[in-house]
């Protein structure tokens, strides 16, 4: 009778468990959230999320386009959770955010200070971490996401997938997560620096579904050039040779192209690797700064005529040249940010804070002050390991 | 003695084992790197290498009596009323350890997974299955913990691998650029959460069927233990940086949710809330099934699971009401609880220790005269 008892206790108890989720969720009655821009208008936050059309998505592979693949919601508040909550006022489905790629902040916002929004992304539990952040430059955030894509159809993953890829193979540009940037934020010795993304060509027809359907856009989105920031306010930006060399000084290069002068042509050296090295070290009072990098290359073109690609010496000459002008670049950014920007985005003070923690601890109040006069040493390694699949060009011995 | 159960040593050194990481496995990076920041990963093998001269200490009083339980052991070297009153204090402290246990599970599924359902739900739901593994008893506790360990390391395993190719061994340094002070303040909040909280593995011990390998399997169980944690806490300074892994309420989730192999082994943190649930289980069973033994013993009750079920109402009820909020349970955690398992698990047994040594002296003493 007992055993009876229990047993239907535990039958019960199980219906319990068996009905379901109190927290379910039906993909039907979802708006998945891809991008989320935001903007600053009148004290106010704008907030802009650009949601996936599930039928329209599903559509394109099946061939034609009818309707935009993703819609934009705007709602404006003074807190982010109000504004995404009033979203639900004109949306059909509740907004979910795990699946979020890109998180695009206004340029307006960025340069009055984006600490306000960054605790809403970090704290709330549907926030991974796994997107990438990025400033909208010369304009809004909402104006981006706005934009539709070829190729991908969803704009928001297009936009991440072709920073992951060109921070594989173009040297200026690189993915930023949100944990990096609020580490960076933290740490006294470092300051944070952020992709920009702007649009080319005429924002008004990239809203539009025919902007799609050209071979070229109308209008379109790229990355280009790196904002740098002082605590969470944006100071400039960086050109692109500048920002070609801090991401080499930071080793976040991986294949990329050094373009090295011969005669009045170019031979282009395509990086396989690269490892990078900050030091700081303490000369008396004095703080000196080393960039170490070692660049794993080969030669991808040669352009000028009577080049001796057999010698050994024309590889060495070569290595020399590329190692100039990839540290030009480097001393470039350093000069940028130690007397232009007067911002540490190389992260000396976290080096000096590696290697000799006590003084770092006397100095970080002022590390702004004391950065602006450290001398930095640049030492670029390049390594041609391999020429391409043909030894001599054909402009060796191309007839005069 | 009242429960008829016996474990081998194999399973009680994977409880231990168990209980070593539960709880602390989810949480304790947060503690240990706010404190030791950088050298939060020197604290932990620092408290692990005290936690054994520790666990020396409950083997060594296990091994006088090793067919009694800690209540048993109290009352026969300290006389029936301070016996009984020491024992009280002691069975106070494995019930708060279970309520909080409890209150870690609610307040860890509703902030991260399920944000909508009521924490009771939880609780009740978490406690049936703990109430059903004390009524079936030891035995029962024991040799599922054989089954589930191994579960568990296949997930670790997967966990550890597959967070390697995230880490920045630069997070690291500098080593000891803080002094040792840090150092020192992270081995005090860590040894409370779980090392002292061994104590009321005294509970379970006498029902190990082999002496000697139960103190071998508590001493091989901590220092696994010990190493999976080590493990955890320096991936989280690695992966996510000192001031990241501090600000996390969950680091060691928060670590999950980093892995991503190629696109598509991502979004995998389940597997850290599976290791934590496992272990978690085990924790909370084993100090409710300490809580309501020790307590029929206290009372002579012939069989503790006629008081388990009504324990377990206490319990759900004590979880939801001791703390109005999170923050009030971290700081619980943080401020009150090193002080209280210091007195309960380091004070209390070495006055145990100490009267058992004298008292053996005397006999021995009197024995020569």
């Amino acid at each position: 009778m007992n055993k009876r008892l229990t047993s239907l206790l535990f039958i019960l108890a199980s219906i319990m468990l068996l009905a379901g989720c109190w927290d379910r969720r039906e993909l039907n009655d979802i708006a998945i959230v891809s991008a989320l821009g935001i903007d600053k208008v009148d004290d106010e936050l704008l907030v802009t999320i650009q949601v996936i059309n599930p039928g329209q998505v599903a559509t394109v592979k099946q061939g034609g386009i009818t309707k935009a693949p993703v819609r934009t919601f705007q709602s404006k508040a003074r807190t982010l959770s109000e504004a995404m909550r009033k979203v639900t006022t004109f949306s059909p489905r509740a907004v979910y955010s795990s699946h979020l790629r890109m998180l695009i902040i206004g340029e307006d916002l960025a340069k009055e200070g984006m600490g306000e929004i960054i605790d809403y992304v970090v704290r709330g539990k549907e926030f991974r971490t796994d997107f990438y952040l990025s400033i909208a430059k010369n304009t809004r955030a909402e104006n981006i996401l706005k934009v539709l894509s070829q190729l991908e159809t969803i704009p928001a993953h297009k936009l991440s997938s072709s920073l992951k890829l060109s921070e594989k193979s173009w040297g200026p540009i690189e993915t930023i997560e949100i944990n990096q940037f609020v580490n960076e934020l933290v740490y006294k010795g470092i300051e944070p620096h952020v992709i920009g993304v702007e649009i080319i060509g005429n924002p008004e027809a990239g809203e539009k579904i025919e902007n799609v359907e050209k071979t070229k856009a109308d209008a379109y989105l790229k990355f280009g050039s790196v904002a740098i920031m002082r605590k969470d306010k944006l100071v400039d930006w960086l050109t692109e040779k500048e920002s070609n060399g801090l991401h080499y000084a930071l080793g976040k290069v991986q294949r990329a192209v050094i373009n090295v002068p011969c005669k009045e042509k170019k031979v282009a050296i395509e990086t396989i690797r690269t490892n990078s090295k900050i030091q700081t070290k303490v000369d008396g009072h004095q703080f000196k700064g080393t960039v170490q990098l070692h660049i794993d290359g080969a030669v991808a073109e040669v352009q000028c005529e009577r080049m001796d690609l057999e010698k050994i010496e024309t590889i060495n000459l070569l290595q020399k040249k590329a190692e100039e002008k990839v540290k030009k670049d480097i001393l470039t950014a350093i000069q940028a940010s130690q007397k232009k920007y007067e911002v540490d985005i190389f992260g000396f003070g976290e080096a000096l804070h590696r290697s000799h923690p006590s003084i770092w601890h006397k100095v970080k109040k002022d590390w702004h002050s004391h950065f602006k006069d450290i001398q930095v040493h640049v030492d670029v390694d390049v390594k041609l390991r391999r020429i391409g699949t043909i030894n001599n060009s054909p402009l060796h011995e191309m007839k005069p | 003695m009242l429960d008829n159960g016996k474990i081998t040593a194999n399973q009680y050194k994977m409880l231990v084992l168990l209980f070593t990481i539960g709880s602390s496995i989810l949480v304790a990076p947060t503690a240990l790197v706010n404190d030791a920041k950088q050298d939060a990963w020197i604290a932990i093998i620092f408290t692990v290498i005290i936690s054994i001269l520790l666990v020396l200490m409950y083997i060594k009083i296990y091994s006088i009596f090793p067919n009694m339980t800690l209540v048993e052991i109290c009352e026969l070297l300290l006389g029936k009323w301070i016996g009984k009153f020491a024992v009280a204090l002691f069975l106070m402290y494995a019930f708060i350890l279970s309520g909080e246990l409890l209150r870690e599970i609610g307040d860890f599924t509703t902030t991260q997974m399920m944000p909508d359902t009521p924490i009771d739900a939880i609780h009740i739901v978490f406690m049936g299955v703990v109430v059903m593994a004390t009524l079936l008893g030891l035995e029962v506790i024991g040799r599922s913990s054989e089954i589930i360990s191994l579960w568990l390391f296949i997930l670790l395993a997967i966990y550890f691998i597959a967070i390697l190719p995230q880490i920045k061994i630069g997070n690291l340094q500098p080593i000891l650029g803080e002094g040792m002070k840090p150092i020192l303040f992270g081995f005090y909040h860590f040894i409370s959460l779980p090392y002292l909280e061994l104590i009321v593995f005294l509970m379970i011990a006498p029902f190990v069927n082999h002496q000697k390998g139960a103190e071998k399997g508590f001493l091989v169980g901590v220092i696994i233990g010990g190493i999976l944690l080590t493990f955890v806490v320096m991936f989280s300074i690695l992966v996510l940086g000192v001031e990241n892994t501090a600000r996390q309420i969950y680091p060691s989730y928060a670590l999950a949710r980093k892995i991503e192999i190629g696109k598509f082994f991502q979004r995998v943190e389940v597997i850290m809330a599976g290791i934590w649930f496992l272990s978690i289980f085990y924790k909370l069973t084993i100090s409710f099934y300490a809580f309501v033994l020790g307590l029929s013993q206290l009372f002579k009750i012939k069989d503790y699971r006629s008081i388990t079920l009504p324990i377990s109402m206490m319990l759900i009820v004590y979880a939801i009401a001791f703390h109005p909020n999170i923050v009030h349970f971290f700081e619980f955690v943080h401020n009150i609880w090193p002080l209280y398992s210091l007195t309960i698990g380091f004070l209390f047994p070495l006055i145990l220790l100490g009267t058992a040594l004298m008292k053996k002296r005397q006999r021995h003493v009197r024995g020569n005269r």
